[in-house]
Order: structure tokens, then sequence, then C-alpha cells
């Protein structure tokens, strides 16, 4: 696989990442460009397409955690005033999307990639603990937290939606 | 998998990259390339340096060593100038004294 390969198949992956985690579009497009930059450089020690992807939504899940590290101590944005990206093919209730996407934003750094990985890029919690390096029963416990403060967030804010 | 769930995934679809992309990674890394040979430059660089100032310590390590060396010389001649002229002194007092006898 060469890196212009490697480049255009993952673009959106490692651009959504970085979206869903920063709630930022330049930020998200900074970190990505980044991660490629890095890949670029990292090309010849990855043996094939499925071990990109790998290394990709690791450097990436990592690079979005330093770079909110580094940010907090600059400014804060709020949340609301940012643009959404265009999704290609919305499903379900746009409004319940736009709010689930506002509440995940405000998790702790490391149980808001688990989610970001578990539900944009379908990751086990196996698949999780090794992007991450976390134990899998942390992973395990960081989805369930996360889930159920969004459940009652979300209930509280628009109703029951179960 | 329960709705709320699958809401998630709904929420957290992967969203399109902006537009150029790219483009503009690919610009980056041919940005940061001469930044690469830069750095690989001044390496050279430093190395020659390095290397020209082992040299010049090894010379003047050498020019000290032979000025050390033409001291020793020179206090080897003056302890032997000495050395003859106190002979020549003896020889003429044990002389002076047998001839007295």
């Amino acid at each position: 696989m060469t890196f212009a390969e490697a480049l255009r198949a993952n673009q959106s992956m490692v651009f959504s990442l970085a979206y869903h985690f920063l709630r930022d579009r330049g930020a998200a497009e900074e970190v990505a460009q980044d991660v490629f930059l890095r890949l670029y450089r990292k090309m010849d020690d990855l043996e094939s397409a499925k071990h990109v992807t790998f290394w990709l939504r690791k450097a990436t899940s990592h690079r979005c955690i330093d770079y909110v590290r580094k940010r907090a101590s600059r400014r804060t944005i709020a949340l609301e005033d940012t643009a959404e990206p265009p999704a290609v093919d919305q499903q379900g209730d746009p409004l319940l999307n736009r709010r689930l996407r506002q509440l995940i934003a405000t998790l702790p750094e490391k149980p808001r990639m688990a989610m970001v990985l578990r539900y944009q890029e379908d990751l086990t919690p196996e698949e999780i603990s090794d992007v991450l390096e976390m134990p899998v029963r942390t992973v395990k416990s960081h989805l369930q937290r996360s889930l159920a403060i969004l459940r009652e967030k979300i209930e509280r804010s628009m109703g029951d939606i179960r | 998998m329960e709705d709320f769930e699958r809401q998630l995934k709904y929420a957290l679809a992967r969203k399109p990259e902006p537009p150029a992309f790219e483009a503009k990674a690919l610009a980056a890394i041919a940005a940061a390339k001469p930044e690469r040979r830069m750095l690989w430059r001044w390496d050279a660089l430093a190395a020659s340096v390095l290397i020209a100032a082992g040299l010049w310590a090894q010379h003047q390590h050498g020019l000290s060593e032979r000025a050390a060396g033409e001291a020793a010389k020179a206090r080897l001649e003056l302890a032997l100038k000495i050395t003859v002229t106190e002979l020549s002194k003896i020889q003429k007092t044990v002389r002076t004294s047998t001839e007295d006898e």
C-alpha cells in the first residue's frame, strides 16, 4: 500500500475521529494533517493496510488527547458555536444526534475517545484496549459509565428515547 | 443493539474530510521534506566542524610536544656546559696542588 492510497482510504476516518472527539473542525483538520505527516515518516515500518488503519486510529486517538490537554491551558471553545461538517448519509433524528455529540464532548478524555472508537469505528472493547493502551476492563467500565451518563442527561433534556 | 446505542452510531457516523484535504496533506509533507534535508546539512556541517577542531587540537598537541623537546635539549646542553666548566676547575686545582708538592 502506497502512502497516497493510505491517505485516500483513511482520511475520512482520521478526520472524523478527531472531529467527534474535539468538536472543532479546524482543530480536527490540523490534527488529521499532523497524523498523516507522521504516517508518511512511519510508512516503511507498516506492513499491511490493516496495520496502517490500526496505526492511524492509535496515532489519532493519542494526538487528540494530547491536543486537548495542551489546549486546556490556552482557551476553551463554546461547543454550540462550532460549525458541523455535513454528514454523508445522516440517519436518525438530526436534533438528537446533535445533542448526543454535544453531550459526548463533555465526557472526560479517555472515556470520550473510547465512545468515539466504539460507535464511529464499531470497535470491540478488546480492540479499543489495544488502540488506547489500557486494560479491557477499564475500557468496558468507561463505556458503561459513559452510556449511563449520556442516557441520564439525554432523558433529562429530551425525554425518554428508549 | 438497543435503540440508544443505534442512535449513538448515527450521531457518531463518519464525516467526510474537508475539501482539498488530500492536497493539503501532500503539500504539508512536501513542505516538511526540505526541512529534513536542511537538518541533514546541519548535521554534516556540525560533523565537519568537529573533525576540523579535532585535527587542530592534534596539530597544537604536536607543536607543544616539539617545544617541550627543544626546551629539554637546551636544559641538557646547559647542564653539560656547567659540568665541563666544573670539571676544568677541579682539574686545574688538582694540577696546581701536584706541582706545589
